[in-house]
């Protein structure tokens, strides 16, 4: 009972801490936080997939693309509003992740790694072949962020400090809606998959269908991470289809500690204040990603949270021994 | 007409060959030791960088280098399996992964540090330079010589499979971990071997590139590892025959795609690879599970 | 006239060379508690994957119900009432035995899709859970953690994931297997009150025919994928065929 308060303390405080962020920091301080933010929802998402049902894939970058492109694309030839953009994006990454889900999911292990390798590169060479619709190797440039048009009122997002808020809505938001998911009876046969998902058919649940919507729910996430992104950006990068950028979420979540609700958002804020304060000192911030990353699988596979909180159940037991 | 579908197909068997042997020492290691190796593009960027290295240093040897760059990254590869893939075999795929991720991340830094973010110009190959003409149109002698040593590393790595005594025990030790090692052999050693073998191959390949490409940069590996990844799939991952075949498919039709329809060339292969793996996930060579 | 529970149609199947089950024709009838005995390797192993739908055979038909099921996927036949419990421990080892049991009733109630909605808030499944956990004799472990269960209690929870999800048919695959006498005297005194209630019909697949002589009233004797025998306990007893190729292969040891 004392830990769920806590838990619930602490999530109150970040969104403290990230509102006090929104209304005193510079833009630097502000564009940073986003990024994190941006990046959580990515992982989160992701980790829906990866923590819940063991599935690794190398295509959600994909759907982060979708997301990105059919925000962009509606927004440069439709109408620029932000949540009609959002909303295309969405749906967008939802299409895409239902069609390759459906066949990704008949296969587990290396075999849906590949697949989903496969068929993100498809969509990559697309983005990337496709220059009058895409842009090419240029993305789509000069997506605006235009006021948020709520009909009685509309609320201007072009500074970064009304944009930031955007963000965090959407970010507070995904916590509240994948944390919903796991509490559920489909996050609970979720749990039940990565314990065991031969038994799980047994229990007379169809493991694909149920593997078909994870997949989906976390490229819907990664499309809302895409159209966040692009919006802060102003532009698309083709690069983010590309497997490599998928790699991203899932060494975020490994960071941060896979099977944790918390690991992904802790993940990705150590991530990018690594990689920023690495990149501040040497030119070389993969080879020391690359040795942090080892370090972690070789030693602290639970990640930053999964060792806090494994640190704070021995303290636990130790003081009742006591 | 016929002149360029001749000269498209040799170039497609040329880039075949290359990918073949990167594809020979990723299918061989997953195989035996059913790891997927990301880093495996990085060995055939090492022996690249290596082998240059070596060619400069012992008076512009191209022979030299290209026999002892390849045993330098064979080092690497032991350091990499027995320091650390070692203790991940038990693990989940997603660590298994994400550990030979790492290595990427390394060896491209390191190559970064030692060589230079920058591209370097690499040297032609002794008696193998220039063009002869092929039905009236000039083709490099080193593409011929490649496509003529891909199949003989084929043929060296069927026999030394199947007719040796130390090929039976890695065939052996592939179909049944359990079983190699209850009738004594020695298996983390045969893992071992097994990776430095194939290190070696992806690093020779990567030699052989040097005059092949002619520049070489910190990023080549990545490239053709997910060809790499492709031919494997295609040929089913751990099967030897197949990523012969399938490096020449895969040559091939990048060769024809970049020539006839530059827009789908990179979406026909991957469409290749997800067909293949939807319809049969264990390749076109590869045993059912 | 009623359909029996389940009917079996020259079924085959073989691995290889080796033939596990060769022209099986079977029917169960609700209610009658049965048990399908044989040696090692007798193919009662693959009879159970077989119409579980873990493997499709060579040739034959399954019909439950009157319904072809030969080809079905193996959660559509759970829905329908056909179900199993596994010989080694094959439960959700870090869910708590609750979880444990409200994974199938979930399904079995059409509870499994809310995305949004707690768990908890599923009152009626929450009530169903505790009545499948009362059954087994597990009410008191509610809240353990399944793999910190003792190895006869998560026999029972293997039991009990099954009867949660509200089979009319259940095969237990050697429900004893690993008990201590005690644990298995508990267990089979279990099947024995669960079976009276007539909720579910129980086939016991089992290598010992002790265990299982006094609980059945028919016994089906397997023997390299051939059944062999197929009557009452005393019928199996007596008949020589039997007494030829079980007891003759079972006693040297």
């Amino acid at each position: 009972m004392v830990h769920r308060y806590l838990t619930y303390g602490l999530y109150g405080a970040m969104a403290a801490v990230l509102i006090g962020i929104g209304l005193f920091s510079g833009r630097f301080m502000l564009y940073m936080t986003m990024k994190v933010m941006i990046l959580a929802i990515f992982a989160m998402g992701y980790n829906l997939l990866l923590g819940r049902t063991g599935l690794l894939s190398f295509g959600h970058a994909a759907f982060y693309a979708a997301g990105a492109y059919g925000l962009g694309l509606v927004s440069l030839h439709l109408s620029s509003h932000p949540l009609l953009g959002i909303f295309a994006g969405l749906a967008a990454a939802f299409v895409m992740a239902l069609v390759i889900g459906f066949f990704c999911v008949r296969h587990t292990e290396i075999y849906f790694a590949m697949l989903t390798l496969a068929f993100g590169m498809m969509v990559f060479s697309l983005i990337w072949n496709l220059r009058s619709i895409t842009g090419g190797d240029d993305g789509l440039v000069g997506i605006m962020r235009a006021p948020l048009d709520l009909g009685f009122f509309s609320i201007p997002l072009r500074k970064a400090n009304h944009y930031y808020f955007f963000v965090l809505f959407f970010f507070l938001l995904s916590i509240f809606l994948i944390h919903r998911i796991r509490q559920s009876s489909f996050g609970l046969i979720l749990a039940g998959i990565h314990e065991n998902d031969r038994r799980i058919e047994f229990a007379g649940i169809s493991l694909r269908n149920y593997r078909l919507a994870a997949f989906v729910i976390s490229g819907v996430f990664a499309g809302l991470a895409g159209t966040l992104g692009t919006l802060l950006e102003s532009n698309t990068a083709p690069f983010s289809a590309h497997w490599s950028y998928s790699a991203q979420p899932v060494l975020v979540s490994l960071i941060g500690g896979i099977h944790t609700f918390a690991g992904p958002m802790v993940g990705g804020l150590i991530f990018i204040v690594l990689r920023e304060i690495i990149e501040r000192f040497t030119h070389n911030w993969m080879l020391w990603f690359g040795i942090i990353l080892l370090v972690i699988i070789m030693g602290f596979r639970g990640g930053v949270v999964g060792a806090l909180s494994g640190f704070a159940k021995q303290k636990k037991t130790a003081s009742t021994e006591i | 007409m016929l002149q360029s579908i001749v000269h498209v197909c040799l170039a497609g068997l040329s880039a075949g060959m290359f990918i073949w042997l990167v594809a020979s020492g990723l299918t061989l290691i997953f195989g035996v030791l059913r790891v997927l190796n990301f880093a495996h593009g990085s060995f055939y960027m090492l022996g690249a960088y290596f082998c240059y290295t070596f060619l400069r240093f012992m008076g512009e040897n191209f022979w030299l280098g290209l026999l002892v760059g390849p045993l330098c990254v064979c080092a690497a590869g032991f350091a990499m399996e027995r320091f650390f893939l070692r203790y991940v075999y038990h693990l989940a795929l997603p660590y298994q992964l994400l550990l030979t991720f790492a290595f990427v991340l390394l060896f491209d830094d390191l190559v970064k540090i030692f060589w230079g973010a920058g591209s370097i110009g690499s040297p032609a190959a002794p008696g193998l330079s220039g063009s002869i003409s092929v039905l009236g149109r000039n083709f490099p002698v080193y593409s011929l010589f490649i496509i003529g040593v891909g199949p003989l590393i084929a043929v060296a790595m069927w026999v030394f499979l199947e007719r040796t005594w130390l090929g039976c025990i890695i065939r052996a030790a592939s179909s049944d971990r359990e079983m190699a090692s209850a009738i004594g052999v020695r298996v983390p050693a045969l893992y071992t071997g097994v990776f430095m073998f194939g290190t070696w191959l992806g690093a020779i390949g990567g030699g052989l590139a040097v005059p092949y490409v002619g520049l070489l940069t910190p990023g080549m590996g990545e490239t053709i590892i997910i060809d790499a990844f492709v031919v494997a799939v295609i040929g089913g991952m751990g099967s030897l025959k197949g990523a012969f075949l399938g490096a020449l498919v895969i040559g091939l039709l990048s060769s024809f795609g970049t020539r006839f329809i530059p827009t789908f060339d990179m979406f026909l292969t991957f469409i290749l690879m997800a067909v293949i793996l939807v319809w049969r996930p264990q390749g076109l060579f590869g045993e059912s599970t | 006239m009623s359909l029996p529970l389940l009917e079996i149609q020259r079924l085959n199947k073989s691995f290889g060379r080796v033939v596990a089950a060769h022209d099986i024709d079977l029917i169960f009838e609700p209610g009658v508690l049965t048990s399908i005995i044989g040696p090692n390797g007798a193919g009662k192993s693959t009879l159970i994957n077989l119409l579980s739908g873990s493997i499709h055979p060579d040739s034959g038909s399954i019909f439950f119900e009157g319904q072809d099921i030969t080809r079905l996927p193996i959660h559509r036949r759970v829905k329908m009432g056909l179900c199993r419990s596994f010989q080694v421990v094959n439960v959700f080892p870090e869910l708590t035995v609750f979880d444990n049991a409200r994974i199938p009733l979930l399904a079995l109630r059409k509870r499994a899709h809310g995305l949004f909605r707690p768990v908890g808030g599923e009152k009626d499944v929450h009530r169903e859970v505790l009545e499948v956990l009362e059954r087994v004799g597990l009410p008191a472990e509610a809240g353990t953690t399944a793999s910190a269960l003792s190895h006869g209690d998560k026999r029972l929870l293997e039991v009990g994931i099954a009867l949660a999800a509200g089979p009319k048919l259940l095969f237990l695959d050697e429900p004893t297997a690993g008990m201590n006498p005690v644990e298995r005297s508990k267990i089979l005194e279990n099947i024995r009150s669960l079976s009276r209630e007539g909720k579910t019909t129980f086939v016991i697949v089992e290598h010992d025919m002790d265990i299982v002589f006094s609980l059945s009233e028919r016994v089906i004797v397997l023997h390299h994928g051939v059944v062999i025998g197929d009557g009452t306990t005393e019928e199996i007893r007596n008949s020589p065929r039997v007494r030829e190729v079980y007891l003759g292969e079972e006693v040297p040891s």
